[in-house]
Formats: structure tokens, C-alpha cells, sequence
């Protein structure tokens, strides 16, 4: 066991003095999390919007497919995206993979059912009394659906938090799509299982503790915008 | 203001809204009375625009040259100047500043924003620097009324239509809110509707009462209304049982349809009512019925005095003078003898109905 209290004390000090590795690892996981956090939510959101809010023929259809994805395995994912951006893919042409917009696009793809879902159901949750509540106070169409976006922020919020959730603790999809390449495409996660497999315990704990680190600073942003709001 | 035409509006569990011909006019204050169930929110959600009628017209701005037709874009316009609390009021998910300030935000209005929420807050009795930051989550039931009252006066709409405003309210904010739209009504000549259980409170408010029954406007005024069942006596009136034994009697209506015999509806005018404390004997009545004074209400300037008065399940309203209620000692709690004429009861809509 002694080996584990060990992994902890070096990993605490590659962390105090800014270990080379880790933290490429670490910026590594925060670029492509970003990015792919962000296009998810510019895609899911107004998606996600019409599918909470608006009645149209086949939505439950289309709700229970987006509601299966959300069980969507990364390898899968990773395979699909791995078919369309390898050489000889359709996609090929665009180099997607081995590069860091290569793990986006695919991590985009995972966790857009997540946001599309969460903010349907944020927005098809709203109070009965809602429209009829801004209609008498005089909001036109638009009006009300900006303003039901507005009122269901803290799902919208919540989804989004899920979705990061999902993003950075996915192996998958990082090692399939970015190769885990030293200095270049290695997540915290693909770095991890590396570490871990050559026995390296000192440096996946470490990283380890940077995740926990990350994940415990989106949401603890996320509990502050709730109190100011 | 509004001319109704026909109205229809069905649901699916058999409930109709049916209003031949209704006529609103501006300035005046309406009060909508009647069980739950009877049409009253309904129709006001129609003539708010919340609600498409089935079958009729409703014509808004009807005094005027150019009376509105009901078209989607007459609706967008007609609720920039008509505004309604609704029964179980919402508040959106931000301050009470904010959700005051809505209405106006949403018409463009961005100018002295602050003084005239925190007018709008003291006008509901609410101080406007304790409530004006506080969340939506850190109101009480009645504050939230008058939170979503606040945000419709400071509309100043030409018709304010409020549903069941006191529901959840004491009986101090309830004379609060009494004040209040008195008061914006003589300062705007504001058109209200307005639908409640209390009709005590509502006299104080309303020029005029219309009493709803099963989706019609079936009377006006202090009219009690006799539901049935009412079945034919050997004699030739009508009666209808109560579950205590006594029966109210009425003459038969002159055009009888059998069928719909237990669908008949009599109005009692309040004022057509005597009211005594020992049975009277030697009278031609056919109704002398036993009860118990309920409630007694004065008004400030009237000389008529309301009486509530419980006979059996049936809870009837008289309107006696004064002075006649000094000289017969009435107070809440005692029995009293409630009499009227069969010819006093008048029937209404029992043609009604012929095919559905």
C-alpha cells in the first residue's frame, strides 16, 4: 500500500514545481474541453430550445433518439469520428486526425446529445402559468421564447456542466481520435491510463488530483452564478 | 370597449361558454360572479387574448369607428393595452424589480424605470426598498399576488382584468388591493373585470355584477340563483327539494319543454326577499323557509344592508335597509325566516339547449 501514499507525495511535489508533462497534459485537456464545450453549447442550445419548446410532428420520435445518444459509448463515437477523418475517409482531406481539433470534433459529437437533452427538458419544465404569465404582461412570440430561455438558465447551466462532466473524463474518444502523442494530443485522462499502465502511479495520481481539481472548480463557478442570480 | 357576439368556446369534458350578445362598456367596472366551473376565467382569458373563442366575435375597442376585428396581429396590439392577473399569478425566475419591470421593458419603456416600480410597489402596500431586490423564491403567497398585481398597474393598461385577485391574500392587502384599483380607475378611467368568490368585495369595486351558471351569464345584480333539480308539484308550481325537507316553490315558465325540466334555472332578486325572526302566519307567500344569518354587511355609502343567510345547503343573499335590520336585532348566528313570492322567482334559459 505504501506505494499509493508514495504516488501521492510525488505528485503533489511534480505539481509544486510545475512539472513539464502534467502540465501539458493539463492545458491540453483545457484547450480541447473548450472547445468542444463551446461549439456543443452553441449547437445544442438553440436545438435543444426547439425541441423543449415548440410542437411539431415526430418530436417525441426525435426526443427518444437524442435521449438514446445520451448512452452513446465514447469508443463508439471515437470509431465513427476515427472513419470519417482517417486518410481514407470522406473527411480525410481535412487532417482531423492525430490534432487536438480532431478530439473536439468527436467530444463535440458526445456530449451534444447531453446539452440538446438537458436544455429540451429545462425548457419543456418550465411552469404551465409561464406563457400565459408574459403574454398578459405583453411579450409577442419572440419575446416569450427568449424569455423561457432566460427562465430555464439554470438548466441550461446544469447542462452544460454535465456535459463538461462527460468531456473531461472521456478516454476514449482522446486516445482513439488524438493518438495520446507526448506534448501534442495527451489529455489528462489518456495520460492517466498511459502512466497507470507503466506503472507510473506518482504521475497519474497527480494528474488525477488536477481532474478532481478541474471538476470541483466548474462547479464550484456554477454554484456562485446560482447565488448571484 | 368589447361587444361580444355569439361567443362559444367548448372543452372537452362538456363544459361550454355561451354568451349570446354582451356588451362592455369603457371605464365601468365589471364583476363576474359564480361557482367554480361556471365560464368566468374563461371568458376573461378571451377578451385578454389568452383564449380563442370557438364560435363568435369579440370585438375590442368596439365603441370606436374602427371596433378591432379578432386577428392574430389585433391580439398583439389589444394586449399592449389589456393586461390580466391571472388566478395562480407566476413570477418570473429574477427580483421583484425585474418582474415588475417586464411589461414595460417589453413595450421599449426604459425611462425613470426605478421610480415608477417603486410607485408601483407602494400602490400594493409592498415598501419598495425591502421588496424591490428580493428573488421571486423569497416572497410569500401573498406578496407574489401583489408582486404580479404591482406589474400590471404599472402598466396603466385601458382594461385590467383580474381573476380571483384575493384568493390568496389577508383581508387587509385584499382592501389594500380594493383601494388600489379603485384608485388607478378614476386616475386612467381603467375598464375592469373582474372574477371572485367575494362579493362583498366586489360591490365595493364593480358598477355591475354578472353571475355566471354552467358557461352563461344567466343574471345581474344580487340575484339568487336556484340550480334545481326542479320538479313539477300536483298543484301546478314547480319545486325544487331541499336536503332538509323544505322545498322553494315557483310558478311553472310559461313555455315548458319536459326534458329540461331539471335543467331549469330560477333567479331570486335580493331584494325580493322579506326577512323575519318569528314565522310569520297569515301570508300568502308560498315560500317561508327556515335559516341561519351567516354574514351581515354594511357598505359605507348605502343605506342597504346584505344579508347571508343559510338555508339548508343553499346559502341566499337578501338586501334589507338599515333600519329595518336595527328594529329586527339581526346578528350572525340567529334563525331566521326567509320569505318570498313564487312569482318572484324568474326563469332563465330553460329554452335553451333544444338539440344538445
Amino acid at each position: 500500500m505504501d506505494y499509493i501514499a508514495e504516488g501521492f507525495i510525488t505528485a503533489l511535489k511534480l505539481l509544486a514545481r510545475g512539472d513539464p508533462e502534467t502540465y501539458s497534459a493539463f492545458f491540453t485537456t483545457l484547450r480541447v474541453s473548450s472547445i468542444s464545450i463551446l461549439a456543443s453549447m452553441v449547437m445544442g442550445i438553440p436545438l435543444g430550445f426547439a425541441l423543449g419548446y415548440y410542437s411539431f410532428p415526430g418530436k417525441r420520435q426525435i426526443r427518444a433518439v437524442v435521449d438514446t445518444l445520451l448512452a452513446l459509448p465514447t469508443v463508439v463515437v471515437g470509431l465513427f469520428v476515427y472513419a470519417l477523418v482517417t486518410r481514407r475517409g470522406p473527411l480525410g482531406i481535412l487532417g482531423l486526425l492525430f490534432t487536438i481539433p480532431g478530439i473536439a470534433v468527436a467530444q463535440t459529437i458526445l456530449i451534444l446529445p447531453i446539452v440538446i437533452s438537458l436544455t429540451a427538458t429545462a425548457v419543456s419544465n418550465l411552469d404551465v402559468r409561464f406563457r400565459r404569465t408574459v403574454s398578459t404582461l405583453g411579450a409577442g412570440s419572440k419575446r416569450t421564447a427568449l424569455t423561457a430561455i432566460y427562465e430555464s438558465r439554470f438548466g441550461v447551466l446544469a447542462a452544460a456542466v454535465t456535459a463538461y462532466g462527460r468531456v473531461i473524463g472521456e478516454v476514449g474518444v482522446s486516445m482513439m481520435i488524438g493518438g495520446n502523442i507526448k506534448w501534442h494530443t495527451r489529455t489528462i485522462t489518456t495520460a492517466i491510463a498511459l502512466e497507470t499502465g507503466k506503472g507510473q502511479f506518482a504521475m497519474g495520481i497527480a494528474l488525477g488530483l488536477v481532474l478532481l481539481l478541474l471538476a470541483f472548480v466548474v462547479n464550484w463557478i456554477l454554484q456562485i452564478v446560482r447565488r448571484v442570480r | 370597449m368589447y361587444e361580444i357576439q355569439n361567443l362559444k368556446r367548448r372543452y372537452g369534458d362538456g363544459f361550454t361558454l355561451d354568451i349570446p350578445s354582451l356588451a362592455i362598456e369603457k371605464g365601468k367596472a365589471y364583476g363576474f360572479v359564480g361557482p367554480n366551473g361556471s365560464g368566468k376565467s374563461t371568458l376573461l382569458r378571451i377578451l385578454a387574448s389568452l383564449d380563442e373563442p370557438d364560435g363568435g366575435r369579440v370585438l375590442f375597442h368596439a365603441e370606436t369607428a374602427q371596433p378591432r376585428e379578432p386577428s392574430r396581429q389585433s391580439k398583439q396590439q389589444d394586449r399592449a393595452l389589456v393586461t390580466m392577473l391571472l388566478q395562480e399569478p407566476y413570477l418570473l425566475k429574477r427580483s421583484v424589480f425585474e418582474n415588475i419591470a417586464y411589461g414595460l421593458r417589453v413595450r421599449g419603456i426604459r425611462r425613470s424605470l426605478r421610480s415608477r416600480v417603486h410607485e408601483a410597489l407602494m400602490m400594493v402596500g409592498l415598501e419598495p426598498h425591502t421588496f424591490s431586490h428580493r428573488k421571486w423564491s423569497e416572497l410569500s403567497g401573498g406578496e407574489a399576488q401583489r408582486v404580479a398585481l404591482a406589474a400590471r398597474l404599472i402598466l396603466t393598461p385601458e382594461v385590467l382584468i383580474l381573476d380571483e385577485p384575493t384568493a390568496s391574500v389577508d383581508r387587509v392587502s385584499a382592501q389594500l388591493i380594493r383601494e388600489t384599483i379603485r384608485t388607478i380607475r378614476h386616475a386612467h378611467n381603467t375598464t375592469l373585470l373582474i372574477a371572485s368568490h367575494d362579493t362583498t368585495w366586489l360591490h365595493g369595486v364593480c358598477d355591475e355584477i354578472l353571475k355566471m351558471q354552467e358557461g352563461r351569464i344567466v343574471g345581474s345584480g344580487e340575484e339568487n340563483i336556484f340550480t334545481g333539480p326542479w320538479l313539477p308539484a300536483p298543484d301546478g308550481l314547480w319545486e325544487m327539494n331541499l336536503s332538509d325537507g323544505q322545498r322553494i316553490r315557483a310558478l311553472p315558465p310559461s313555455e315548458m319543454i319536459p326534458h329540461l325540466t331539471e335543467n331549469a334555472v330560477a333567479l331570486l332578486d335580493s331584494t325580493s326577499i322579506i326577512v323575519t325572526t318569528e314565522r310569520p302566519d297569515h301570508v300568502s307567500a308560498q315560500n317561508i323557509l327556515s335559516g341561519m344569518l351567516a354574514h351581515l354587511y354594511t357598505f359605507k355609502h348605502s343605506e342597504r344592508v346584505k344579508l347571508d343567510i343559510q338555508v339548508a345547503e343553499l346559502p341566499m343573499t337578501c338586501n334589507i335597509t338599515r333600519a329595518a335590520a336595527r328594529s329586527l336585532g339581526l346578528l350572525p348566528g340567529l334563525d331566521v325566516w326567509v320569505v318570498f313570492k313564487a312569482s318572484s322567482l324568474s326563469w332563465q334559459w330553460v329554452e335553451i339547449g333544444i338539440g344538445e
